[in-house]
């Protein structure tokens, strides 16, 4: 019975649960489903991260190579992050060329790096002008259960911690590049960007973690983006319905309690790693 | 000898096996909540992702639709984090078309295609992480996620290379030994038949001997039979546990 009023009207029926200050999934409006990481699970990586939160999936490798430097900033090194939503994780994703929203997502990816200044470009650099690490960070999502930024974001910062990388010097007689396999180093991570997103449901209510079934009925959604000491580093905000600052204002404070909890996780979960 | 040593005076191999070993297999089906059927298998270092979708209607181009059987669409891809250098893309370039192309023949000869006639069944595959032997961890994967999909088959399909290195033929090969230039054979086989699906071998090998190494590659297929055997059941009595826990 439930079941094909869900079907039939699906708007109704979440309206109905929303009264109650529930949502269908037994989650409370603020409520983030539970999330789990696994880092260093892919050893052909130098550094990976699998994110679950719920049934959204996301892996992320990191792959180094040395490169040339761009011509304008000749002692930077790159992060190239790329998000992959593959037929595989959802029957709503068709093979064939990266859809819009891959791409966008992976948009996403490159300014809150960016904007977060999570790692100094400068560390990169083996000798300027010459030589610098490229960092290709490939999520792919596994299953696809709404809220991909969120998750690929956790991801993202969790295999960065994990990189390990060997020390590269230039032999300046030869102008070949040395490696020395024995001697690696991690990424000096400088914050750690966690996003939350909430949705925004007939104009005025707000939840947090949208699932897939929810996104697709949501009026608009709003995701922020914070680093340590609750600074916040990036809001977006794609159009749908208005916010007002109030709700805002709520959204940011549990953006900020959530972004704790994700820290303390990725930080226990790395004690956790021998590499 | 230049290189490696394959095969030491001791008869072990590079990773410590003997020559009739098979990589650890680990199995977990049904995996996923968005798809039909999923699986996911780890042969040692390669692990392996396989989705099922369907039966559904055709997507795509209406042409593709055959009247008495059912249109099977895999994609084959490997993450670009999954090699030792990082790969370009993911899907798409010929070695990866190939795989699929093979996927595709060797799911068209084992599952009951005339049973789900105009439609269309999806096996998509990803390579999370590659050590050898990817066609054979695909296959095995694509058919415990077709069986976790329902999807009637004539048989297990599982799949297994082997080769022949230093006069001993060996079983289940790995990235090293698949690229030190020995003869390479995979093959496809419904074990309760021993009917070969799917049979390929690069490089040169000497009439003599390839009966030799298609013997090892048919025990190979029997061995991992057994294997995903033992996972299907371990799955169903714990699914079915689990739904008689919750009725009571």
């Amino acid at each position: 019975m439930a079941a094909d009023f869900k079907t039939a009207q699906p708007v109704e029926y979440y309206r109905k649960f929303l009264e109650k200050d529930v949502r269908p999934d037994g989650r409370e409006l603020g409520e983030i489903r539970p999330t789990m990481i696994n880092i260093g699970s892919i050893s052909t990586a130098e550094g990976s991260a699998l994110v679950k939160l719920g049934n959204t999936t996301v892996l992320c490798g990191v792959k180094a190579e040395v490169t040339n430097p761009k011509s304008e900033e000749p002692d930077k090194g790159i992060i190239v992050p790329n998000v992959d939503l593959p037929a595989l994780c959802s029957p709503r994703f068709r093979p064939g060329p990266p859809s819009e929203q891959a791409q966008v997502v992976s948009q996403f990816m490159v300014e809150v790096i960016q904007n977060s200044g999570c790692i100094d470009p400068k560390d990169l650099c083996i000798k300027a002008g010459k030589h610098v690490w490229v960092l290709y960070c490939d999520l792919v999502c596994l299953d696809y259960d709404g809220n991909v930024t969120d998750a690929c974001v956790l991801a993202l910062m969790a295999a960065l911690k994990n990189v390990s990388l060997p020390k590269v010097t230039l032999n300046e007689e030869s102008g070949n590049l040395e490696t020395h396999m024995q001697e690696k180093w991690g990424l000096n991570i400088l914050c750690q960007p966690v996003a939350t997103t909430f949705a925004i449901f007939d104009d005025c209510i707000v939840f947090a973690d949208p699932t897939d079934e929810e996104e697709n009925l949501a009026t608009g959604k709003v995701t922020i983006v914070t680093t340590e000491e609750d600074k916040i580093c990036f809001v977006h905000k794609p159009g749908g319905s208005p916010l007002s600052d109030d709700k805002l204002q709520n959204c940011l404070q549990r953006s900020f309690i959530r972004a704790r909890e994700a820290r303390n996780l990725v930080e226990t979960t790395l004690v956790n790693v021998d590499r | 000898m230049a290189g490696l040593e394959l095969l030491s005076d001791q008869g072990f191999r590079i990773d410590g096996r003997r020559p009739h070993e098979l990589r650890r297999i680990q199995c977990r089906m049904g995996v996923f909540g968005q798809a039909e059927g999923s699986a996911y298998v780890e042969q040692g270092n390669t692990k392996v992702l396989a989705a099922v979708y369907g039966p559904h209607e055709i997507r795509g181009s209406r042409g593709k639709m055959q009247p008495d059987k059912v249109l099977i669409n895999c994609q084959y891809s490997m993450a670009t984090f999954s090699t030792g250098e990082r790969k370009r893309r993911p899907r798409g370039d010929r070695k990866s078309q190939e795989m699929t192309k093979h996927l595709q023949q060797t799911f068209e000869a084992a599952v009951l295609t005339h049973l789900y006639p105009r439609s269309q069944i999806d096996i998509f595959v990803e390579v999370l992480q590659s050590d050898g032997g990817n066609y054979c961890a695909s296959v095995n994967a694509a058919t415990l996620a077709i069986i976790d999909a329902g999807i009637p088959m004539k048989d297990y399909v599982c799949a297994c290379s082997a080769s022949y290195i230093e006069d001993n033929p060996v079983v289940d090969i790995n990235y090293l030994e698949e690229s030190s230039g020995s003869a390479e054979l995979i093959m496809a086989m419904l074990p309760k038949s021993e009917q070969i699906v799917l049979l390929q071998m690069n490089s040169r090998l000497h009439e003599d001997n390839l009966s030799k190494v298609m013997d090892m590659a048919t025990q190979g297929c029997k061995d991992v039979h057994s294997i995903l055997d033992t996972a299907v059941r371990e799955h169903l009595t714990s699914s079915i546990a689990l739904q008689d826990s919750s009725v009571t």
